[in-house]
């Protein structure tokens, strides 16, 4: 560094404040100039490298994985050695359902980007830092959408790395057959994209509530707790009250079914799972998507039709419902943010 | 003086600048219609503490909303991007990324400012070396000095090559060297760009600017040139030091001819604006020999910014009384 600003200030390019090069540079004009996204790349990348850690990274994963883990420990009566890999998968997928939905792209997964995202606005106003950024000629528009990708990109690479682990340890602990991992790609796909769904959600919250909140820590809290509330709460109010969760139409506010609804419909698009009461139990106890009680014969292991839906509603509807919610929560923290005043 | 309508030429220009925090019975009135006219070169931006100096800068840089009237920075409004392309700006008491180094620091606000990345590592690499900070390029900021953590914010205001320098309180916290860095860096810097520099330490406004503006309870005083404001309140205080100052300055109070008569904290002589110099110099030699005093001088000086700004924020303050 010190040699290459030597040459410069020997060459052509002296170091003297006289010699700048003083020029007005000119703000982008219009969406299809690259400049307009380079500002924003720029605030996207220091974000990120604010949100990354390693030591945070590997902490994170071991969080992730320790409740798969000990689903896919759990014995099965099965002979991997003697069944084809697809069925190999299907068992695997059996296992690592539940602990996916409700634990590796659930309460984990929502609390970490919850708790990356709240500081980012509301921290930098607190600080003073903001005052500083907002000076400069970006608007707080890419700001806001700066931070936000970068929660978001932070967001794909965890569920990715997580997505991938769970794939290989459910494997290594059921089979250790590298072509059972392949015929689980469909079903990890599945979970993969569930995960964009829900991290679109869950940035959104998080970035208004940095938005909105003078404190990170008040931001930070409101998101475990909805996090907390639904993916837990539901289901105590659900099991507790009874009939008076559907006389009442409480699954119009229930996070955690209509989240459940849309896991379903993942992975029943990309036929990753095949219903089965053994897993569709966990699941109707804790998200309401399916009725407890079988029409199939319980003690089928596997069967065609599984447990039934309760139908509360459609799974697209429910996908697009809080497809809708995330962008108006986008769009509700841009709007903070461009009216927030600014000073420390 | 500025035509007060024209914006051309003019690096800031306000209408009616005004900001009200608050609603209803609530409601207060932290800027109100101020009319901005800042020329190319140093500007002061005078006021005690709570006038609304900060309240000003914050709607001129777009970091809090107007509530009425207009700012704009060369005829653009005030808080848009092609507005902030113009300006750098320093916050009182910034605060940076304290684990970022002074070069990384530059280089991010260059990039943000529209630099490509080869350039804006070239221009901080500049700007350390121009304010002495080059060896510590490569220290966090967070184990920066006072003064230096000013000198690389207002490096950092300056990457993007802006029109114009928006200062809130660039010395304020700083010691008397720091200070003494800061103000002979920025009097060189007004070769290159405009600068509008708040303060409350006049006598650093008064080395470094030619126009000022005082304002107090978010109003403005008075803005114009320092020598113009200086010629017209030249004619109106005398100093008086005797060996009982205390006493006389009681018995002048009382005098019909009197304006107002006060004993100076700093140089603690009786500062003295007469509404009729002519009575004051008949009857001041009786008043002396009554009171058996001892007189050590008695002058009209040319006022420094700092008489002046004591003067007018006295009369201000005693209207409203």
């Amino acid at each position: 560094m010190k040699k290459e600003y030597a040459e410069n200030t020997s060459g052509k390019i002296k170091s003297s404040f006289e010699k700048l090069n003083l020029k007005v540079i000119q703000p982008a004009k219009n969406w299809l100039s690259k400049n307009i996204f380079k500002r924003t790349a720029i605030i996207i990348k220091k974000t990120f490298l604010d949100i990354y850690s390693l030591k945070k990274i590997i902490i994170t994963l071991i969080a992730i994985l320790i409740f798969p883990l000990i689903f896919v420990l759990l014995p099965t009566a099965v002979d991997f050695g003697l069944i084809s890999p697809n069925h190999a998968a299907t068992i695997i997928g059996f296992a690592l359902i539940f602990p996916a939905f409700f634990w590796t792209l659930g309460l984990v997964y929502t609390i970490i980007i919850g708790t990356s995202g709240a500081p980012l606005i509301a921290e930098e106003v607190k600080s003073g830092t903001m005052l500083l950024l907002i000076s400069k000629p970006i608007s707080r528009i890419k700001i806001f959408i700066g931070k936000y990708m970068a929660v978001y990109f932070y967001g794909m690479i965890l569920s990715f790395f997580s997505i991938f682990l769970i794939g290989w340890i459910g494997v290594l602990a059921k089979s250790g057959n590298i072509d059972h991992f392949i015929s689980l790609i469909p079903f990890l796909t599945a979970l993969y994209i569930y995960s964009l769904f829900i991290l679109f959600l869950f940035t959104s919250i998080t970035m208004a509530f940095s938005s909105i909140f003078k404190k990170a820590r008040s931001a930070s809290i409101l998101i475990i707790f909805i996090s907390i509330f639904s993916y837990i709460a539901f289901f105590l109010i659900r099991t507790l009250t009874g009939q008076f969760y559907v006389t009442f139409q409480l699954y119009h506010f229930d996070l955690g079914y209509h989240l459940g609804n849309v896991f379903i419909l993942f992975v029943e698009a990309l036929n990753a799972v095949p219903p089965s009461i053994s897993w569709q139990t966990w699941f109707a106890t804790i998200t309401g998507v399916y009725n407890l009680t079988s029409t199939v014969d319980p003690d089928q292991n596997i069967n065609l039709g599984g447990l039934e839906k309760t139908n509360y509603y459609l799974p697209v509807f429910s996908l697009l419902i809080w497809i809708v919610i995330a962008a108006l929560l986008l769009l509700f923290g841009i709007l903070s943010l461009k009216k927030r005043e600014i000073s420390v | 003086m500025i035509k007060k309508d024209s914006k051309t030429n003019l690096e800031i220009w306000s209408d009616k600048l005004t900001k009200i925090y608050g609603k209803g019975n609530e409601a207060l009135e932290a800027v109100s219609k101020i009319d901005l006219r800042v020329k190319p070169g140093i500007h002061g931006f005078l006021g005690p503490n709570g006038a609304g100096k900060t309240t000003t800068i914050n709607m001129l840089v777009g970091a809090i909303s107007i509530t009425e009237g207009s700012a704009e920075i060369r005829e653009r409004k005030a808080g848009t991007v092609a507005a902030k392309q113009l300006i750098g700006f320093l916050p009182q008491d910034p605060v940076f990324y304290e684990d970022m180094t002074g070069e990384e620091y530059l280089r991010y606000m260059g990039q943000l400012g529209g630099l490509q990345k080869k350039e804006a590592r070239l221009k901080a690499q500049q700007l350390l070396d121009f304010f002495n900070l080059f060896k510590a390029r490569n220290r966090e900021i967070g184990t920066y000095s006072g003064g230096e953590k000013q000198k690389v914010g207002i490096a950092g205001s300056l990457i993007h090559d802006p029109k114009v320098l928006i200062l809130d309180e660039p010395t304020a916290n700083l010691d008397p060297i720091g200070r003494a860095d800061v103000v002979k860096k920025i009097k060189e810097l007004s070769n290159r760009v405009s600068v509008f520099v708040s303060s409350h330490i006049l006598s650093e406004i008064e080395q470094m600017c030619e126009d000022v503006t005082m304002i107090d309870n978010g109003k403005i005083v008075i803005s114009d040139s320092i020598s113009n404001i200086k010629k017209s309140f030249i004619s109106d205080l005398y100093l008086l030091d005797t060996n009982m100052n205390e006493k006389l300055v009681d018995q002048l109070k009382d005098k019909k001819f009197i304006s107002k008569a006060r004993i100076d904290d700093l140089d603690g002589k009786i500062h003295i604006i007469p509404k009729d110099a002519e009575k004051l110099r008949e009857i001041l030699p009786q008043m002396l020999l009554k009171n058996k005093a001892k007189l050590y001088s008695f002058n009209q000086p040319e006022l420094s910014l700092q008489d002046i700004f004591m003067e007018i924020m006295t009369k201000e303050r005693g209207n409203k009384k």
